[in-house]
């Protein structure tokens, strides 16, 4: 299938003429210079990344991380490696399950995170070598009852990197540069380039590591706990309730529930990472390449998680005649998750909610028991990733010639079997396959003009195409005939035998094609403007607004060489970009649709009314109309770069101001035409902020010891600017959105005690009437929430925006102290005045109404036994109130999340010398510790731990504290 | 030399990739989505016009099943139900509608009836160029019409039966930018609906598929035989009965009887038949769907072999539990009937549905209706279609029975009310007569028409226990016999509507709350 689409595009492409032509021209040029060998004088630093990348881009130190202060952590993805140490970057690390997903947002965000889906559209895009990475796309959540996890293996495709093959990071956020990445990259970029074949002797590293997983710190409990909890409620509120109990409070002679809570043992259980890695380089000035093995388990302590990750990378640069240079890149990934054993992630993928009302035990031996059921399981998730580019780069005096063909395939499968003794007697199969694929070609040209000696003018025109295919395949099967035979043999009945099934195939696709044409001018090293313009046209935007035109310009200045400043280095720099930014999705371009949605939120899938097919107006999903504009940003950024004492201390700092234009939002609609909404365009989001970034070397060069420093912070603000058909405010399910405010506030009632009578209650004077909550009676024991408008009765329109689930300063700190052949580095990560909504701690308290309710939330998993925060701090309401008295949306729940993270420390020592293990370029231990230390003044456990819109539910796995001892060689 | 003619040749390649870019890029940028339908391409044929009819029944069954409605609606508010330890099932049977949980709020949003009803009106405008297909016959063509707007007919009365006033919409409204209507008067939604029904009637078959006496249906709907459609599509038999139901929320008896008289008298020309109280109660008894069951008059089936499984949209999900006689996992119900109302309501002997026999020691108790009579909390069986009624067990709790608007039954028991009203007692009589005698009753003497009336409704109250209908006899009822004041009060200043979803409200402001609600 792969191959198909790749050979049609490579057929209707020029590419493969070209290259077709070029190898043999290459060929018979071989024979000539063997006989008249030349030497070629080295390609300068910058010539050999330009012909690596599928587009050039300056490189800018001020954004971009030393991969040093990465190294020998272990991290397993791009967003772990990035973490903290790139300006203006935030990571999201919401679960501490290896190989789960996590998020990257350069900037803020440019909408609001209203579902996964926005989410996904917020993302910044990483390219390895100038080649965007395709991601996952979000249809499989429509799919899906509820979003928590996407269906399929739910692997970060981006845990495929490894910082012993990667060069350099680099986060683009300057306008021009972004500019010329095109709509793919619209919220920022991670500028990845692999460390690439070299010319030279033969060249050999290996990196070998082993590292403890610890187990962590926690306070089990057991239904003793829980019953001394909830008895004052009882006694204060419903005396003769207790009767009511869950059977599993009920009784306290019960010994599976009442005994001693010994589940964390089984739970938590310290374990091993191991990881090796190697690669060779070398080869001759004309061809030469490199080879990148590697293989490694990340592990969490919790419930048994791993990632087992393969990668092998080779890279070949040719240079048939001395100014045409070949670079190809063929990477492979295959990675396999040990995904955790919670009730709540698969009975989602069961979609069956068994009786629920008693947890699991405490109680070890009866956990084990539980555990042991999963001996019969199946739970494979495998990744395979696969990245091959080839450029051709000419470079012909002032020419310079680029064609370029990427190809990138990810699938991931994933088998799912759970016996009948997991599932009220029932068993389940499940198989998904899904598929991404994207083609890229693209082609440019560029000519320096010298116009006179110390003026140049370089014009440039590219093109490319990006064609992207995206497939999903699933299936699942209820009671088959054993739990022996675990493979889906489905049929219509089970009378044969087999598994009743379900099949949901589902597809995307997308194309875009773009042109563009760039300019720069440079006056000596003192001043380069550049400017861009382009052409954009997405296969998901409607046939009358295909395409689109974008522009950036932007000045660097460099007043220190201007002003003749001595041992200083001053720049500033100023540009601006405006660039469309396409629907991700390819349902819009037609305008008015039919889709077969025809169930409700619970039951996504029904599709057909006595089993015929059946077709509707998306309803559900809501209304699309007619001309659906491009949605654009305008960034604006201004700079300065600073060098001082001969750049032992430097600091950059970029002041920037975006507008996101022309987003598209569902809006709601009159109820009568039946649609949840409409989408329409006109959302308009700004973020303004300051990025900073400092490194500085303390101690002069003189001193034994060598100490450098590196920090970045970001200030970060986002405000609603304008909304679709120019409304003021709209209200989502669970927020609102208000020109003015933040786009990522939670939208709550404002606590103000509790009423300890009736009498409390304040009576409206006009009409003689107590404070009612949504036209119910407010009573003694319900919360006091503030009637904001005044009008006696408390609704939606008495909730206010609070907080803020986007950090508003984030950064990361650290140093490196060298002495001799001992350094040792640190690194912090913080995000400060950040808010969660506390949603574990009112499902705990709203046990009233969630111990009887069959949803997701409800679930109680083992980790229900542990102590997560002290509950009791909590104002006492009436948990029977009519009034929901725990309900989330309340300002009680939101709560600061802010926190500094000493996220890792190493230690290391060179072992070669002049005299000892002298064969050795490096010869390297180390000891690293990850997820040391954490200072917040949140009240669960960790504050970094929510969903990516703010909400801590308590369920997710610690990020593992990690002792790791490493080896690493270059010979 | 080779070194230049190389170079010359590379930049001409990319000169030509670059403009050939330029020119061709546009076609390469028209992929067509393939999850969903464009306008352009629906309504081309005739598969596209029977999934377009299968759309408005598909979305009719949604706006009844989401999150258990149809029983919140017509079972549990004041019925004969309590709620075990869910406090927001407790609301609604405490009549406490404003109540904030998501349940209640659910239920009293009509946006899901105003889907069903919009695809209904989509279709009406655009079947139109399905008659460029061939096969889609001008027959077809009226039939397809005659349903949607039947259905259309039909969402309205059962909103008006829930909110009183709603507004009355019988356009697509595309291109209109979502206009903002306000309520219609009840009594006017009523004879549009009634007026439809009676338009359209005559144009619904007695059977799908099946002989047609007229000439002038499809002869083999959709190529699919009368087994496959059974009662599922709209049928003459089924607007009748609609029409019938929407004259007794009017209060005009003497339509109620005219159109039960025609249901009744021509029910075997659908293959419609009294259940015994076996096959009323049994797995693939008349809930259950398919299995050449004719016998649901109006309902929305759930297939299991077609595909339909669930777990929301079935009273199942509410009342099941774990019994003596059918093991299930979950322990309690949600809902269920206290013993105490059990007795009083089955309180003559040898009723099949239940009745204790007090003659043998331990007593006996029939199981048709109810299971573990015996514990505190009894379990309400009476519609129990667990997986497909295929096992004896409910160890996987997923459902399949239908949601059944009316059967014959019911038919005759509205119209023994009908002729109570107008004053035929013997007749009436003789047709409760006949309901009782199927399930195991006697005789019984009635000394007055309040009698009469109060025999019906404590039979209808018995008959169709889970079916929707308790809330709606009650008012009707009371209407005749006024034996709850409040409800009375009710009846006059609009009580017995449900709120409107605060969230509808704010979606169009032209709606008001009811006033009993405000």
């Amino acid at each position: 299938m792969a191959v198909n689409n790749c050979l049609k595009y490579l057929g209707n492409g020029s590419f493969l003429v070209v290259f077709v032509f070029i190898s043999f021209f290459t060929n018979a040029q071989d024979s000539i210079v063997a006989e008249k060998p030349d030497t070629l004088p080295p390609m300068s630093r910058y010539e050999q990344r330009a012909t690596l990348q599928a587009i050039n881009l300056r490189e800018d130190n001020f954004s971009s991380i030393p991969t040093r202060y990465a190294e020998n952590k272990a991290y397993v993805s791009a967003q772990q490696i990035i973490k903290g140490l790139l300006p203006g970057t935030y990571i999201q690390e919401p679960s501490g399950e290896p190989g789960t997903d996590q998020h990257i947002f350069v900037n803020g965000i440019g909408a609001p995170l209203l579902s996964k889906k926005d989410l996904y559209n917020q993302q910044a895009v990483v390219f390895i070598n100038g080649v965007p990475m395709q991601q996952d796309h979000p249809f499989a959540y429509e799919l899906q009852k509820n979003e928590d996890v996407r269906m399929g293996t739910g692997t970060n495709p981006l845990a495929i990197f490894n910082i012993e093959n990667i060069e350099s990071v680099e986060v683009i956020k300057d306008p021009v540069r972004l500019s010329m990445l095109g709509p793919l990259a619209s919220n920022g970029a991670i500028w990845i380039i692999t460390k690439n074949a070299k010319p030279g002797n033969s060249n050999i590293t290996v990196n070998l590591h082993s590292g403890l997983v610890t187990v962590p710190e926690v306070m089990p409990v057991n239904a003793a706990f829980e019953y001394n909890f909830r008895e004052p409620f009882y006694a204060k509120f419903n005396p003769s309730g207790t009767t009511l109990m869950p059977s599993f409070l009920r009784d306290s002679t019960n010994v599976d529930y009442y005994g001693p809570a010994n589940w964390y043992q089984s739970y938590y259980k310290s374990t091993f990472t191991y990881g090796a890695d190697a690669s060779l380089t070398g080869g001759s000035d004309r061809a030469n390449f490199r080879l990148f093995l590697s293989g490694l388990k990340d592990a969490n302590s919790a419930d048994n998680t791993s990632l087992k990750k393969y990668n092998a990378g080779f890279f070949i640069t040719v240079l048939p005649v001395k100014w045409l240079v070949f670079n190809s890149m063929i990477n492979y990934t295959r990675l396999e998750r040990a995904r955790n054993r919670s009730i709540g992630e698969r009975i989602m993928e069961q979609r069956y909610i068994p009786d629920i009302t008693n947890p699991l035990t405490p109680n070890r031996s009866l956990y084990d028991k539980y555990l042991d059921e999963f001996d019969k399981s199946v739970d494979d998730n495998i990744n395979s990733s696969l990245q091959t580019a080839f450029n051709a780069t000419a470079l012909l005096r002032q020419l310079t010639l680029k064609a370029s063909f990427a190809l990138n395939y990810d699938e991931s499968a994933r088998d799912a079997f759970w016996p009948t003794t997991l599932l009220e007697g029932n068993n389940f199969v499940s198989a998904y396959l899904g598929i991404n694929q994207r083609v890229l070609f693209s082609s440019s040209a560029s000519y320096k003009f010298l116009l006179s000696n110390d003026q140049s003018l370089t014009v440039g025109l590219n093109q490319s195409f990006t064609n992207d295919f995206q497939r999903l395949k699933y299936a699942y099967g209820y009671n088959g005939p054993n739990d022996f035979i675990k493979i889906n043999l489905f049929a219509p009945n089970t009378t044969e035998g087999k598994f009743v099934t379900y099949y949901f195939p589902a597809k995307q696709q997308m194309a875009v094609a773009s042109f563009f044409g760039n300019a720069g001018y440079e006056y000596r090293d003192l001043l380069r403007i550049s400017a861009v313009v382009r052409r954009d046209g997405a296969s998901s935007m409607q046939p009358n607004n295909r395409w689109f035109t974008g522009y950036s310009a932007g000045v660097d200045y460099n007043l220190g060489h201007q002003l003749n400043l001595d041992g200083t280095k001053l720049s500033v720099l100023a540009s601006y970009a405006r660039v469309g930014i396409p629907i991700l999705d390819d349902r819009y371009s037609t305008g008015p649709v039919y889709t077969s949605y025809i169930g409700w939120p619970q039951e996504p899938t029904l599709g057909t009314y006595i089993g015929v097919p059946a077709i509707a107006r998306p309803y559900t999903t809501g209304w699309i109309g007619y001309d659906i504009p491009w949605a654009y940003y305008n960034k604006l950024n201004l700079g300065v770069r600073l060098g001082l004492f001969n750049e032992n201390l430097t600091l950059g700092a970029d002041l920037y101001n975006r507008d996101n234009k022309n987003g598209m939002i569902l809006m709601p609609v009159a109820s009568e035409w039946g649609y949840t909404g409409e989408y329409k365009s006109g959302l308009a989001v700004n973020n303004k902020g300051i990025d900073l970034m400092l490194t500085a070397n303390i101690l002069g060069s003189s001193s034994p010891v060598k100490w450098t420093f590196n920090g970045n912070i970001s200030f970060n603000q986002n405000k609603l600017k304008a909304l679709p058909g120019g409304v003021e405010s709209v209200e989502m399910s669970n927020t609102k959105l208000e020109i003015g405010k933040p786009v990522d506030a939670f939208w709550v009632y404002e606590n103000a005690g509790v009423y300890s009578s009736d009498s409390e209650v304040p009576v409206n004077p006009s009409n003689g009437r107590a404070l009612t909550f949504q036209g119910i009676q407010l009573k003694a024991g319900d919360p006091k929430w503030v009637d904001q408008n005044g009008d006696y009765n408390i609704n939606e329109d008495d909730k206010v925006l609070k907080g803020n689930y986007m950090p508003k300063q984030f950064g990361g700190f650290g140093s490196i102290v060298q002495y001799g052949k001992l350094s040792l580095d640190f690194q912090f990560f913080f995000a400060l005045g950040r808010y969660a909504m506390n949603q574990y701690a009112s499902n705990r308290l709203d046990f009233v109404n969630n111990d009887y309710t069959k949803n997701l939330n409800a679930v109680k998993e083992i980790t229900y036994w542990e102590r997560k925060e002290d509950l009791s701090a909590y104002a006492q309401y009436n948990p029977w109130s009519d009034v929901i008295a725990y309900r989330n949306d309340q300002d009680l729940f939101v709560q600061k999340a802010s926190f500094l993270k000493l996220r890792s420390m190493t230690l290391a020592y060179d072992l070669n010398s002049k005299n000892f293990l002298k064969k050795f370029n490096m010869f390297r231990i180390y000891l690293t510790g990850t997820n040391l230390l954490t200072f917040t003044p949140f009240k669960g456990d960790d504050p970094e731990l929510t969903t990516y819109n703010g909400i801590y539910n308590g369920r997710a796995l610690p990020l593992p504290r990690t002792v790791t001892f490493g080896v690493k060689l270059d010979f | 030399m080779l070194s230049h003619l190389l170079r010359y040749t590379l930049t001409l390649s990319v000169a030509s990739m670059l403009v050939l870019g330029f020119s061709g890029c546009n076609k390469k940028l028209n992929l067509v989505p393939t999850s969903v339908v464009s306008q352009a391409n629906q309504w081309k044929s005739l598969e596209d016009a029977r999934s377009g009819v299968m759309g408005m029944y598909g979305l009719l069954r949604t706006a009844l099943a989401e999150g258990n409605n149809y029983w919140l609606w017509g079972e549990f508010r004041k019925g004969q139900f309590q709620s075990v330890s869910r406090t927001d099932l407790k609301a609604v049977i405490d009549n406490n509608l404003k109540a904030s949980y998501p349940l209640v709020q659910n239920a009293t949003d009509w946006r899901r009836f105003y889907a069903a009803i919009n695809s209904c009106n989509v279709l009406i405008e655009n079947l139109e160029k399905c008659l460029a297909d061939q096969r889609y016959t001008q027959a077809y063509y009226d039939l397809d019409i005659a349903q949607a707007r039947a259905l259309r007919a039909f969402t309205y009365f059962l909103m008006v039966r829930i909110w009183g006033d709603v507004p009355l919409i019988t356009t697509s409204g595309e291109g209109n930018n979502f206009e903002q209507f306000s309520r219609t008067s009840e009594a006017h939604v009523l004879s549009f609906a009634k007026a439809e029904l009676e338009d359209v009637a005559k144009d619904l078959p007695f059977i799908y598929s099946g002989e047609d006496l007229e000439f002038k249906f499809p002869t083999n709907y959709y190529d699919q035989g009368s087994g496959f459609w059974l009662n599922a599509p709209f049928t003459r038999l089924a607007a009748y009965a609609i029409l019938a139901h929407i004259s007794a929320w009017q209060g005009s008896y003497l339509d109620v009887a005219t159109y039960t008289d025609f249901v009744i008298n021509n029910a075997s020309k659908a293959n419609v038949y009294i259940s015994t109280t076996d096959n009323l109660v049994g797995p693939q008894g008349l809930f259950a769907g398919g299995f050449d069951n004719y016998r649901q008059l109006v309902a929305f089936p759930f297939i299991k072999d077609r595909g339909e499984t669930t777990i929301d949209g079935h009273i199942e999900n509410l009342t099941l539990a774990n019994t003596t006689a059918f093991a299930m996992s979950k322990q309690l119900p949600d809902v269920y009937v206290p013993k105490e109302r059990i007795t009083s309501l089955f309180s003559e002997a040898n009723d099949q549905r239940f009745s204790i026999n007090n003659t043998v020691s331990p007593p006996q108790y029939r199981t048709a209706y109810f299971e573990n009579f015996n514990a505190e909390i009894p379990v309400f069986k009476k519609i129990r279609v667990i997986d497909g009624g295929q096992f004896s067990g409910g160890k996987f709790a997923v459902f399949n029975s239908s949601i059944v608007f009316t059967r014959l039954e019911e038919i005759k028991l509205l119209r023994a009310e009908a002729l109570a009203v107008l004053g035929n007692t013997a007749q009436s009589l003789m047709i409760l007569a006949e309901i009782r005698a199927q399930r195991g009753l006697s005789l019984i003497v009635v000394p007055n028409k309040e009698s009469l009336l109060a025999a019906i409704y404590t039979e209808r109250s018995r008959e169709l226990m889970g079916e929707g209908w308790q809330w709606f006899d009650m008012i009707r009822f009371n209407k005749l016999l006024g034996f709850d004041p409040q409800l009375t009060t009710w009846t006059k200043n609009g009580g017995i509507y449900w709120p409107v979803a605060q969230d509808v409200l704010k979606r169009n402001p032209k709606i008001t709350q009811t006033e009993f609600w405000k």
